[in-house]
């Protein structure tokens, strides 16, 4: 373990010094890697840990934006006190829903499409909403300063996304080890069994719907302030809870690495394949590609990359011991 | 509030409902069956709609008249999708199942996309622009016969399931799979057939679409979607549940139109739904768990 | 912790490099990069090759080793980029749109490329927004990085906000070639540009046509519904256009507004209600797809009308859909920024783009063609790729003769095109199909002298 935590160490110097050497878009790249990992990593908390699959994680990612956004227009409230307010809406809002469905007790389909649900709901209100600008969205404006959030280059975009990467696996690598996690993988495994043992899975299950929001909803606000537009749509829509899910599941769900490793593979060939492919006369191609590999993952590493991976390191080091 | 629009938009919503019921069969069969929820759902009825469209043009041959052509060519398709990939994630834990279903219905809509090109294509079907007049109500031809095959076809299928020897194996596999096998039934070749069976019914409902609406490769969504509420809404695996689901949903969103803009009418499927499951968790109609 | 090992992590490590290497190098090219800077250096010649090679280190050089720089004689192509929503639910607008791009470009190059720069000739690079702002934004910065030296696209105007805000970022002029919204270009941003007409404008001349055919026709609708797509040009175009139709005296009263979802598949319930408002006129801001659904509604429903009259908006001129709708569509009256047909630059970009996709050049793709024709205009003026060359090139663009509609190009100090304007075109019958958009006003432009309104019911034809 020691020897991972070193290698881990390694890797981050390497990724803390990669600007020094990369072009702006390149830093796009790994500003998406960490963003979907980070993504990814909040989504984990909830459906990789308790199991409550969640398909409309969109909803706080939107929560976060628009708070955040409409906080700076509005009072011109600094996003770096906007993004916590957004967390904390919407907390709120995900403590109702689950204090709906797991009071209820819908599992699996059932607490999938609660979570459809809640986002669509959310999605069709802000649209009707004037002052988060309804349909037509929300244009950011561009003042660059860091209590603006917003920054000429790509490298702060870089560093902040990193840290909400790194921080992110912190968090969850303290809660799986802690009495919390270990209660929450108990309700993941078999909630009866774990409530015939005294667990209580309701309060598990609500503590986990909550960490998951509000840090989802902080990559709400990185959004806002990296593309400057908000569309009810994009952010609230099904297409990006289906997107963040992707790459903790290939990469290992209810993992601390999963996530990331996930990110680190699914981002760059999605975008090495629309680099390649997308040429005219091939429209579609990238997308197709993109979606068989996905499936050749999923059916030949079942339990995601990262088992593979630990079997790959564990003959590294190995090899290295019997030296 | 206005009588004869009222009338209008019940008859138009009790149609539109029944083609929602059809949207949502092949959904509701493939859970009942299996427990997976096929996310590339709706990209199966577009591409039901896809080969209805190109018989209608090569051939010049109607959509109602090659039904079941279509259902048998999506037929095969979902034979092939669930031989190759669905079979081998039947026992994923249910997170994992999506990734996969997520990215066939990718690779469908951007197949369409690349060889039929992006263009909506809506040509001219023999019954597309045809209605009756009842006083001072419409009643739209195309809608009423895929209304009417969409009864049609839960009653048949209902049916087969009911009656059939064949489906007396679906039945029991769905219910207890060990069971199945114990008693000798080959449940692989059993889900195969369901599968197919349920790409069988969008590959109809596709077919029945074309004459409603431009067919693009993007319109896979909001099927999936839609067919999602429908069969929760009767209950997942509740065929005749799928159907009055649909038509549940249709008179709720059409009707709505009275008082509501056209941008609403989700919010009201979606309203219906989340104050359904929370008293009624597994459907009006009870579903599979 | 042996040797061994470490030699093992530095392996693993070095393929990370690579990896990241393979990430950064790659564009359509497939692996061959260049720096901006480098690109600027006409004929660089082997000696300086060699050294900047070397000095690259011999790893990384591999990757950039560029056989193209030892062998070009003519001078390096100068890099374009095109973002369009090639993909996803605008995929039909959006590669019409490339495709005006591309022909473009072939047509500055067949033409001598750029004369001021020794003859260069254009290079498009292509992306694809998937109609998503944060692909856009992606594949914006991968043209950059790839070299293009000025961006055009992307037809949303949301993804024209995130790429606006990129270029400012970047420093890199970006030339809409279509985005409406008014919003983009009230940010104060340097380095955007919009060839197409504003919102403003286009609702301005709705309003100007409308007038102009009632009083000819001497017959004023009193009723009218207006109908739009729930996004930010169906709500932003509609809403403006009510405004000016309040403001315009006009006694037309707006009887009924509806908003529907992009990508509607059913528009009973909405027909329904439109009939039930007793309307003389519809003004419909559409997009392809739901144009078709309202028309073959308000058939079967048998709405009666005066005519459908859209202010501005994609859904009625496309050659599939005059073909779908067959005799529904006739009569239909469209304010639109159109193509202009005397023009020697469209009769030329029309004939070849018949020739590559078979259908006529419409309003959108010759928006493409043009921006790409700006972009090469000011290329041409400023005689190097430099931002701040181009950023005055491009603020004293004069582009005469557009192959649309409307004056010479030219930009306000927002970088709006004060040169655009509409037509009214009505779709006339023609034994062709492809030939019976016609432009009925401005009298200078009117391939057709007559224009048809009120026109006869839509179950009253043929």
């Amino acid at each position: 373990m020691n020897r991972l935590y070193m290698f881990m160490a390694a890797a981050l110097a390497l990724i803390l010094a990669l600007p020094l050497w990369l072009d702006k878009y390149t830093l796009g790249i790994f500003v998406m890697i960490f963003y979907y990992a980070y993504l990814g990593q909040s989504w984990n908390v909830l459906t990789g840990y308790t199991g409550h699959i969640s398909l409309g994680h969109a909803l706080y990612v939107g929560i976060g934006a628009y708070t955040s956004t409409f906080l700076a227009q509005t009072w011109g409230i600094s996003p770096w006190i906007g993004m916590l307010a957004g967390g904390l809406l919407s907390m709120t809002v995900a403590l109702c829903m689950g204090y709906l469905g797991f009071r209820f007790g819908l599992r699996g389909v059932y607490f999938v499409i609660l979570t459809i649900g809640f986002a669509e709901i959310t999605r069709l209100i802000v649209s009707h909403i004037e002052a988060l600008g309804s349909f037509s969205g929300i244009f950011l404006d561009f003042n660059p300063s860091f209590i603006n959030f917003q920054f000429r280059g790509n490298m702060p975009y870089y560093y902040i996304s990193l840290g909400f990467m790194v921080v992110s696996m912190i968090v969850v690598r303290l809660i799986e080890t802690s009495r919390l996690g270990r209660f929450m993988i108990a309700t993941r495994e078999d909630e009866d069994a774990a409530e015939a043992l005294g667990v209580n899975t309701f309060k598990y299950s609500m503590i986990a719907i909550a960490i998951s929001a509000f840090m989802t909803a902080l990559a709400g606000t990185f959004y806002a302030n990296y593309i400057f537009y908000l569309h009810p749509a994009t952010l609230f829509g099904m297409a990006l809870s289906i997107e963040l899910i992707m790459r903790p599941i290939i990469g290992g769900m209810g993992t601390v690495l999963g996530p990331v490793i996930g990110s680190f593979i699914l981002t760059p060939l999605s975008e090495i394949s629309r680099a390649y492919f997308a040429k005219g006369g091939l429209e579609g191609l990238h997308l197709i590609l993109y979606g068989i590999l996905a499936i050749l993952v999923v059916l030949f590493m079942p339990r995601g990359i990262i088992v593979y991976l630990k079997g790959a390191s564990q003959w590294i080091f190995n090899s290295a011991d019997k030296k | 509030m206005n009588a004869d629009l009222a009338l209008q938009l019940g008859i138009q919503g009790l149609l539109t409902g029944g083609i929602y019921g059809l949207i949502g069969l092949g959904l509701s069969l493939i859970f009942g069956v299996m427990g997976v929820i096929n996310f590339a759902h709706g990209q199966m009825i577009v591409m039901g709609m896809y080969v209805s469209f190109w018989i209608l043009t090569l051939f010049g041959i109607d959509p109602y008249l090659s039904l079941m052509v279509v259902a048998a060519v999506i037929f095969a398709l979902g034979y092939l999708v669930q031989s190759t990939i669905v079979n081998r994630i039947i026992d994923y834990p249910e997170a994992m199942q999506v990734v996969p279903l997520v990215s066939l219905g990718l690779i469908l809509e951007n197949m369409a996309l690349l060889f039929w090109g992006p263009d909506h294509r809506s040509p001219e079907t023999a019954l597309g622009l045809d209605a009756i007049r009842v006083g001072s109500a419409t009643i739209d031809v195309s809608r009423l016969m895929a209304f009417g095959l969409a009864i049609l076809f839960t009653l048949c299928i209902f049916l087969f399931l009911k009656k059939s020897n064949l489906g007396k194996s679906i039945r029991a596999a769905a219910d207890n799979r060990t069971g199945a096998i114990l008693v000798g039934i080959k449940v692989n070749r059993i889900n195969n057939i369901s599968f197919a069976l349920g790409a069988a019914t969008t590959g109809a409902a596709g077919a029945l679409l074309l004459p409603l609406m431009p067919v693009t490769p993007h319109l896979g969504h909001d099927f999936t979607l839609i067919a999602f509420v429908v069969v929760i809404l009767g209950g997942m695996g509740n065929l005749l549940g799928a159907l009055f689901g649909g038509l549940i949903l249709g008179l709720a969103e059409s009707l709505s139109a009275l008082w509501l803009p056209a941008t609403m009418k989700h919010l009201v499927s979606f309203g219906i739904l989340v104050v359904i499951m929370l008293f009624k968790p597994h459907g009006l109609f009870g579903g599979k768990r | 912790m042996g040797l061994f090992f470490w030699v093992r992590v530095v392996a693993v490590v070095s393929q990370f490099l690579v990896l990241a290497k393979l990430t950064s190098t790659c564009n359509m090219e497939g692996g061959f990069m260049m720096d901006r800077k480098d690109q600027n250096v006409k004929g660089m010649n082997r000696r300086t090759f060699i050294k900047v090679s070397g000095a690259a280190g011999l790893g990384l050089s591999l990757t950039s080793f560029g056989v193209p720089t030892l062998l070009r004689a003519e001078p390096a192509p100068i890099k374009i980029g095109s973002v369009q929503p090639a993909t996803g639910p605008l995929a039909m607008i959006g590669q019409g749109q490339r495709r005006g791009n591309l022909l473009a470009a072939e047509y500055i190059n067949s033409m001598g490329g750029i004369k001021s720069m020794d003859g260069a000739k254009l290079k498009l690079l292509l992306g694809d927004s998937e109609s998503k702002p944060e692909v856009g934004r992606q594949e914006a910065d991968r043209l950059i990085k790839e070299g293009a030296v000025m961006l055009t696209g992307p037809f949303q105007s949301g993804v024209a906000m995130a790429i606006a805000t990129l270029c400012e970022q970047r420093q890199v002029p970006f030339v809409m070639d279509v985005a409406a919204l008014d919003a983009i270009t009230r940010k104060g941003y340097k380095y955007t540009f919009r060839v197409f007409i504003t919102a403003k404008g286009l609702v301005g001349g709705a309003v100007k046509y409308l007038k102009m055919v009632t009083k000819e026709k001497k017959v004023m609708p009193k009723r009218a519904v207006v109908t739009n797509t729930a996004d930010a040009f169906g709500k932003g175009m509609s809403g403006g256009f009510i405004k000016f139709l309040g403001k315009s005296g006009l006694p037309i009263e707006i009887v009924e507004r509806i908003q529907y979802p992009l990508g509607i598949h059913d528009l009973s319930a909405e027909v329904a209600r439109i009939k039930a408002a007793k309307p003389d006129i519809i003004f419909p801001v559409s997009r392809p797809g739901d144009s078709v659904i309202l028309t073959r509604e308000l058939y079967k429903q048998r709405v009666e009308l005066m005519g459908i009259f859209c202010p501005g908006s994609p859904g009625w001129y496309e050659p599939e859909v005059i073909k779908d709708l067959g005799d529904l569509i006739l009569y239909v009256l469209i304010n639109v920024p159109w193509i202009n047909p005397s023009s020697p630059v469209y009769k030329q970009a029309n004939k070849a783009f018949l020739k590559a996709y078979g259908k006529y050049l419409d309003t959108n793709s010759a928006y493409a063609y043009t921006g790409v024709l700006v972009l090469a205009d000011a290329l041409e003026r400023a005689g190097s790729t430099k931002p701040e060359a181009l950023l005055k090139a491009l603020h004293k663009t004069y582009y005469k003769d557009p192959p649309v509609l409307g004056g010479p190009v030219q930009f306000n100090e927002r970088g709006d095109n004060i040169g655009a304007m509409t037509g009214l075109i009505q779709v006339q019958p023609d034994p062709d199909p492809l030939k019976r958009v016609k432009i009925v006003a401005p009298k200078e432009f009117a391939q057709s002298d007559k224009i048809v309104f009120p026109a006869p019911q839509l179950w009253e034809r043929g």
